[in-house]
């Protein structure tokens, strides 16, 4: 459904992942006839279900959780019977909690009141489920212990604090009477700064619960006076660490691992069982064995992933509301993964619809016990994973304020604990890759959410986010889009229409089971968890921040180092990004590109920077360091060699690293195609994972940001590239028998261009890779300086803008087209912009015809001028997200919903709708926000489009970017944007406002434009040049009947039926304008061609 | 043809002595009872706001009675025949419905524009199909892919056939057999008493860049207008009543499609690229039109509109020849009565459109298979442009005709065929002139059809071929 919201889609940010950019498409599937691909999934075992679904009518009493059960093949297989004194349980672990609870019998930990027990969720081989309570492990800190602190004093300590944070309480409401577990001494030593391996005493606080641990911070923080010991602010380390990530941490357990439970060391329940997984067993935590994910461990188990998608009937005009308008349609697909096909494919419709080959119909007169029914699948189904397109934030609130609306009480019961209900949340979400923005969250304990439009928003920058533009993107399929007005008519109308929007509700749930599939979302998503060792609904719900927590947690752990909290306070974060000054123009000789492969992390391990290794002021003198054993960094921050002290952060990139590098080997040995997709997912992550590091020594709201770290990284890397530079125009020079000085045109952050002099790309490639290894042998290792690419020819228009063709595997072919900073991909302007850019580039670079490129230039202002433009190429869509009256200023969008509302509530944007319009000409003088109009009425009413605004405001600038490097500043105004093209016009008159209404419109002669009295083709003197004015008119009326029946025809396949109107009205697609362009300019022509007489 | 007559007029072949100019025999030319029936392919006020589905829907509608009936003709009377909403999984039973095949080589206006292959044009091809196509049956509501015993390859979108088999398991339709409509009813053809003749070619191509087919043209014109040959000949040309020309008299380089998608300010002086060879289509035509009547189809590259039905060419760009009664400005497709003999057919974009999206090959082949289907032109409109018709298909067939044809097609060929209700109809497929220098002679009286050479320079002498009117 296209009305769903997806709040602050505009606020992408972050550049970090946008690396993968996008997939360009093969054209290897044509548009999906999907009704056959549905009736293809049906396997042999389905015929005797049909029956029971249609007679699920309102047979459903209620009661339970589990009614009914309509479908045997819903269910999970059967689990076989577990006796835990001989069977050993293995499952792969996917979600981990922790709730407090009464402790079990025979199970480690304190014994009394409420403790913490974490909840793992996971899935054995054979696709059973898996709950599996893990007692005895509580939340701890550490505090430096005060000096002249014996053993002696503890137990003192421990009641002091105690009383302390007990008196501090509130309220009590669960009567806890101990909040301090214990209090140990431990050897020690802290992260933060090189302090000559001092290990020192630290208190290892133990609370009774995760959220005591605030409170007892805070208190030793301000200042705790115990026994003798005078008050004093104690430094917490540790205590800023999410309870879950403590225990994987201490436990070695990674998000997504497998976890064995011993035979004889764990006890199933029997009765009582809180969850509604087929195994549920307690363990106590030093008695499960956590597999690291390597060889047998890297299998993934057959989890099951359900796609869903609801219809809801709104009324006209208005949003769909949760109190007011039904939920009239579910659609589910369930696959599990590693397959390609749903197993499960239902749709759960108010009233009766009609069959649809391969899937089940469960229809209900009721719209409670279609609620009702459908919780029930889902808890009978018991996915793992949970995904659909834009489930966050429209789906599932939908329908649990709905239910809540119509009391359905065992509605909202959707995770896989026993009485824990679905709440809603508004969650503020802030992260530096994605901005800000507003989420919903449902807890769903087990189940791992996993919305795809979360994910897309996430790693990929588009230009819209609907499902149908990703969907073309992507698997380059369109997808019918109903609008939603329509949805109600379809809904209203017979067994047949509702049956249709079924089949559009079916493939909206399908979709994105595909695009998982396709983007290997799952697995990559998986690999990180693993890699990382954070629970995978981290991944989706929390910034980059915690995945590097957990790890430098895990290498500090193996060291006795500990982790401070610090205050953070917020400021400009830290980005020095190094640019050698540019120099502008058109290469047409090849460009030789050298790249430090993996800069920033590869600085840190050459130079051991970390946190462990930095020396604050004075610690030289006070250590009595000698110079050879620390450095000083280009900022003058000093670090110690790893001779004295290898870093933590340098260790953990290695393991990176070289885990990448044996990733990468596996994945060339690997010939089945799923495991190389997993491995291909690890190779990612870990080279992400590496990345992210120094991200997090330069954040400034940070868990641990070190601005000397991160500054001295990028001194280092702006250092490199100047020696490069030096280096390579020292060595390559005409005195030293090269064919030509070389010279550095430009460097970037990691890279440098070099014009070597060479004409072949041969000759730049293998100086290329010979000037690499020369130059890195004057670093430091790891860093290494890699030859990656060629460019020929190569424009250069300014920083970080650069466009060329790209060769890198072979001399003769090129790999593709590199555009850097162009407006290719912006999605602030219109797609004219992009495409015109995009074919001169093509033009310049591929053909290598920059005159060529200069007509086509010209060619298309010329056509904009004379409005023969495509009117999709000129629309700008930007979201409505708040109303008129919230916003600040007025914006262009929001005053046309405003007078869209005024003109036909029915089809007006709502809020959360993608407003898309277009720039028309208005007075002189009238604000730029007024000239905004919705494309569906500039073309019926024939309104004219504000040409030169979309010349200067929108295409000048970056055409002029990019032909000034190769006309010269001054000319290629003069040539581009002024000249004969510029010339001529088309007006049209508009068929509203102004005076038309008082106009009387006269025929003209189509020869000369004389008046004519009659309606006739021509006048008298232009009689003899009828054939020939009659040849051109009939031409154009040849090539738009073409046209016509080419687009129209086009949406009748696309749709996947030929006896049904096209319905859709999918502005993303392509061909939506043009379709509605060509009719009216047909029946326009037809008009004017008939006047010679048929 | 005429060669028998020349033989027997002694003395008047063109090597004796040329007779005083005012005793030349003069022969009356053949005329003969002549209506158009093309009313259902004049299109009057025209409206592009209409969607292609009604014409699916019309089509369906119409022919599901026709094949309800061959169905239980072929399959007994008892067949099931049941629509695809109340299909029930492995009954043995027939369905009605529209064919689509969803082809993946199929062009396509979106892949075309799509912003990511905005300059790759997809390559040209001269057939679409390919292994991974599929067969889809459709009827008003749903749809059901097709396996079995029917040919894909062979088969087109948009016909409408009856299938028998039995849904399988999978969901898909396993075909066991299937059927067509097949001809419709022919009205009776009278007998005539002498032969008279009626000359059909296409492809004239004017305004190509090589001239070698003007001389050829020119010899077809003159010797139907009865100014070659002798005596004999002369008479036997005045047996040709008619003269069909069957769509293309402009080539392919008089469409300037770039003069749409140019820039205006680049095109604004230019004029339409077929303005000196309709000039030339007039003069030849006033040659033609002074001593015979004429039918003159528009074809693809004629200026008239895109879409089928393709109206007539326009009176005001024949300023000559068009005061004659004897131009007739026809429809394509063309359907008219001459001396009571029906003549159907087209200017062959609905023969090559089929032959581009099937396995199928020769013309006639295909035109027959047209005929099978009782449908002119099945791929329109998903692959053949079409007008967006509202409640009715004019291009199913309603009676059967007794002259079957489409122009442009590579080489000449024909066929007497008879069907199921005694129906009898020759199949021409007329050949483009341009390319091939021939057109053909189809006799009303007994329907044979055969081919009329005006080669000048054949390559192969030793065929009876230079303007060798005699077969």
């Amino acid at each position: 459904m296209d009305h769903k919201r997806h709040n602050g889609s505009r606020l992408m940010g972050g550049p970090s992942q946008a690396k993968r950019g996008k997939v360009m498409g093969e054209w290897e599937d044509s548009p999906s006839q999907f009704e056959e691909e549905l009736s293809m999934f049906e396997e042999a075992d389905m015929d005797a279900e049909e029956m029971e679904g249609q007679a699920g009518h309102d047979v459903i009493p209620v009661g339970d959780l589990f009614s009914a059960d309509l479908n045997p093949r819903w269910r999970r297989p059967p689990a076989p019977s577990l006796d835990p004194s001989s069977d050993t349980l293995v499952f792969q672990q996917i979600d981990l909690d922790y709730y407090l609870g009464e402790t079990v019998a025979g199970m480690p930990g304190q014994s009394q009141g409420k403790v913490p027990i974490i909840r793992m969720f996971g899935v054995t081989d054979k696709g059973n489920s898996v709950c599996c309570h893990v007692h005895g492990f509580a939340p701890y800190f550490y505090v430096p212990a005060p000096n002249g602190f014996t053993s002696a004093h503890l137990v003192e300590f421990k009641k002091e604090l105690n009383s302390a944070v007990l008196k501090d309480m509130r309220s009590n409401k669960d009567n806890i009477s101990v909040t301090v577990l214990a209090v140990d001494i431990t050897r020690k030593e802290s992260m933060y700064g090189y302090h000559g391996k001092r290990i020192i005493d630290f208190l290892r606080i133990t609370m009774a619960m995760p959220r005591l641990i605030a409170p007892a911070k805070r208190l030793l923080e301000q200042g705790f006076k115990f026994a003798h010991f005078p008050a004093s602010n104690y430094q917490s380390y540790e205590a800023n660490i999410d309870f879950e990530i403590r225990f994987m941490v201490d436990s070695d357990v990674v998000g997504c691992c497998w976890i064995e439970l011993p035979k004889g060391k764990y006890r199933a329940r029997e009765e009582k069982s809180a969850s509604l997984c087929q195994y549920e067993v307690d363990v106590g935590w030093n008695d499960l064995i956590s597999h690291p994910a390597e060889g047998e461990w890297q299998r993934i188990a057959p989890l099951r992933v359900l796609s869903f998608d609801i219809e809801c009937a709104g009324r006209k005009g208005i949003f769909p509301e949760p109190d007011k308008d039904p939920v009239i349609q579910i659609a589910s697909m369930v696959q599990r993964q590693g397959e390609t096909e749903p197993f499960i494919r239902t749709v759960f419709t108010l009233q009766s619809c009609a069959s649809i080959v391969g899937s089940q119909i469960l229809c209900f007169t009721q719209e409670t016990r279609l609620l009702q029914s459908w919780a029930e699948f889902l808890r009978t189904v018991d996915p793992d994973i949970i995904t659909g397109y834009n489930i966050q934030n429209f789906d599932f609130p939908y329908l649990l304020n709905r239910a809540a609306a119509l009391k359905v009480n065992y509605f909202p019961y959707l995770g896989r604990v026993r009485g824990i209900k679905s709440v809603l949340k508004d969650l503020n979400f802030q992260s530096k890759q994605m901005g800000r923005r507003e989420n919903k969250t449902i807890n769903m304990e087990g189940r791992v959410q996993f919305d795809l439009l979360q994910v897309l928003l996430r790693d990929y920058k588009l230009r819209s986010y609907t499902l149908n533009a990703v969907s073309f993107h992507f698997l380059q399929e369109q997808k019918e889009d109903v609008q939603h007005s329509i949805i109600t008519d379809l809904q209203n109308g017979n067994e047949q229409t509702r049956r249709r929007l079924a089949v559009y509700c079916l493939k909206d749930a399908y979709l994105p089971l595909r695009l998982l599939q396709k983007l290997m979302c799952v697995i990559n998503y998986m690999e990180m968890a693993r890699v990382t060792g954070v629970p995978l609904t981290y991944l989706l719900s929390r910034g980059q921040q915690i995945k590097v927590v957990s790890q430098l947690l895990r290498q500090a752990t193996k060291q006795d180092l500990v982790m401070p909290v610090v205050k953070t306070e917020g400021g400009e974060d830290y980005t020095g990004a190094t640019v050698i000054e540019p120099e502008k123009g058109y290469y047409s000789l090849p460009i030789t590109t050298l790249d430090f492969s993996s800069l920033y992390p590869s600085i840190m391990m050459a130079h051991n920077l970390c946190y462990t290794t930095l020396l604050q002021k004075g610690s030289v003198e006070k250590l009595g360091l000698a110079p050879e054993d620390f450095i000083k960094t280009p900022t003058g921050d000093l670090f110690v060699k790893s001779s004295l002290r290898k870093g933590l952060l340098p260790e953990i990139l290695e393991n990176l690293l070289s885990a990448r590098k044996r990733a990468k080997a596996e994945l060339k040995k690997e010939t089945d195609p799923f495991k190389k997709q997993v491995l291909d997912g690890r190779q990612l992550a870990l080279k992400i994972s590496a990345n992210s590091v120094y991200g997090f020594t330069g954040a400034q709201v940070g868990k641990l940001p070190c601005l000397e770290i991160s500054q001295s990284v990028t001194g280092f890397g702006r250092q490199m590239i100047e020696q490069t530079k030096q280096l390579v125009e020292s060595k390559y020079t005409l005195s030293n028998g090269y064919q030509a000085d070389a010279r550095v045109i430009y460097g970037d952050t990691d890279s440098v261009m070099v014009k070597l002099g060479v004409a072949t790309v041969k000759e730049a490639m293998d100086i290329g890779r010979e000037a690499a290894e020369w130059v890195s042998s004057h670093f430091t290792p790891p860093i290494k300086l890699e030859f990656e690419k060629v460019y020929y020819p190569y424009l250069l228009i300014n920083k970080k803008r650069y466009a060329g063709l790209y060769f890198s595997s072979s001399a003769s072919t090129h790999d593709k087209m590199d555009c850097k900073g162009i407006e290719t991909v912006r999605r602030d302007n219109c797609p004219l912009v992009a495409n015109l850019i995009n074919t001169c580039l093509q033009k310049i670079l591929i053909d290598r015809d920059p005159q060529g490129a200069v007509e086509h230039a010209k060619e298309v202002i010329s056509d904009l001028l004379c409005n023969r433009i495509d009117i999709s190429q000129l629309v700008i869509t930007k979201e409505l997200t708040r109303t008129a009256q919230e916003y600040a200023g007025k914006q262009a969008h929001v005053e046309l919903a405003e007078r869209m509302r005024k003109r036909d509530a029915g089809s007006a944007p709502n809020l959360g709708d993608r407003v898309p319009y277009v720039i028309i000409k208005a007075a002189k003088g009238a604000a730029a926000y007024m000239k905004s109009e919705d494309p569906i009425y500039v073309l019926e009413n024939n309104i004219p489009i504000d040409t030169q605004y979309y010349l200067e405001q929108q295409l000048s600038k970056p055409l002029l970017r990019i032909f000034e490097p190769i006309l010269g500043e001054s000319k290629a105004e003069s040539i581009l944007l002024k000249g004969d093209h510029t010339r001529c016009k088309t007006v049209l008159t508009s068929k509203v406002g102004g005076l038309m209404a008082f106009a009387q419109k006269r025929s003209t002669c189509i020869g000369c434009k004389a008046v004519l009295k009659t309606d006739a083709a021509v006048c008298d003197f232009c009689k003899k040049k009828e054939s020939e004015l009659y040849q051109k008119e009939i031409f154009h009326l040849n090539a738009l009947e073409e046209r016509f029946s080419r687009l129209w025809t086009q949406c009748q396949r696309c749709q996947g039926s030929l006896h049904e109107d096209v319905l859709c009205t999918s502005r993303d697609c392509p061909i939506f304008y043009m379709r509605k362009k060509v009719q009216k300019d047909l029946d326009d022509q037809s008009k004017l061609v008939s006047r010679f007489g048929w | 043809m005429f060669s028998d007559l020349s033989v027997q007029k002694e003395g008047s072949s063109l090597l004796c002595r040329p007779a005083s100019e005012d005793q030349g025999p003069v022969f009356e030319r053949t005329s003969l009872a002549y209506s158009q029936c093309s009313e259902r392919y004049r299109i009057g006020e025209r409206s592009f706001s209409r969607q292609y589905a009604h014409i699916y829907a019309a089509r369906l509608m119409q022919m599901r009675p026709l094949l309800s009936e061959r169905a239980q003709q072929k399959w007994g009377s008892d067949v099931v025949i049941k629509k695809l909403c109340d299909l029930e999984p492995a009954e043995q039973c027939c369905i009605v419905g529209t064919m689509f095949k969803r082809m993946d080589l199929q062009p396509s206006i979106l892949k075309e524009i799509s912003e990511e292959h905005n300059l790759l044009p997809q390559p040209a091809r001269a057939k679409y199909i390919h292994e991974s196509d599929e067969l889809i049956l459709e009827d008003e509501l749903q749809r059901i892919k097709l396996e079995g015993k029917i040919d894909k390859d062979k088969c087109v979108t948009g016909s409408v056939i009856a299938v028998y088999g039995a849904e399988r398991n999978d969901g898909k339709f396993t075909v066991e057999d299937f059927c067509t409509a097949d001809l419709p009813l022919q009205k009776a053809r009278p007998a005539l008493d002498s032969d008279r003749f009626v000359l059909l070619a296409s492809g004239l191509g004017l305004g190509s860049t090589h001239a070698d087919s003007m001389l050829g043209l020119q010899l077809l014109v003159d010797m139907v207008t009865g100014q070659l040959g002798d005596l004999g000949e002369q008479s036997g040309a005045a047996t040709i009543s008619r003269v069909l020309l069957a769509g293309n008299l402009l080539s392919q380089n008089t469409q300037d499609k770039d003069a749409s998608t140019k820039a205006k300010y680049l095109t604004k002086k230019t004029q339409a690229g077929s303005v000196d060879a309709i000039r030339l289509l007039d003069e030849l035509l006033l040659q033609l039109v002074a001593s015979v009547p004429v039918d003159v189809m528009p074809g693809q590259y004629d200026p008239t509109n895109y879409t089928l039905p393709q109206q007539p060419l326009h009176r005001c760009m024949f300023p000559l020849s068009s005061v004659y009664p004897t131009l007739q400005l026809a429809c394509n497709p063309y359907h008219a009565s001459i001396d009571g003999v029906r003549f159907l057919g087209t200017s062959g974009q609905n023969v090559c459109d089929i032959q581009r999206y099937s396995s199928r090959d020769s013309h006639l082949e295909i035109l027959e298979e047209t005929l099978r289907l009782r449908h002119l032109a099945p791929t329109a409109p998903d692959t053949l442009g079409c007008y967006p018709f509202y409640q009715k298909d004019p291009f199913i067939l309603e009676e059967c005709p007794h002259v079957y044809f489409s122009g442009n097609a590579p080489t000449f060929d024909s066929k007497l065929i008879k069907g199921p209700d005694g129906q009898e109809v020759l199949l021409v497929t007329v050949p483009e002139f341009s390319s091939t220098q021939m057109a053909c002679l189809v006799n009303l009286r007994t329907l044979h059809c055969e081919p009329i050479s005006f080669s000048a320079f054949s390559a192969d002498e030793d065929e009876e071929s230079e303007m060798n009117v005699s077969h």
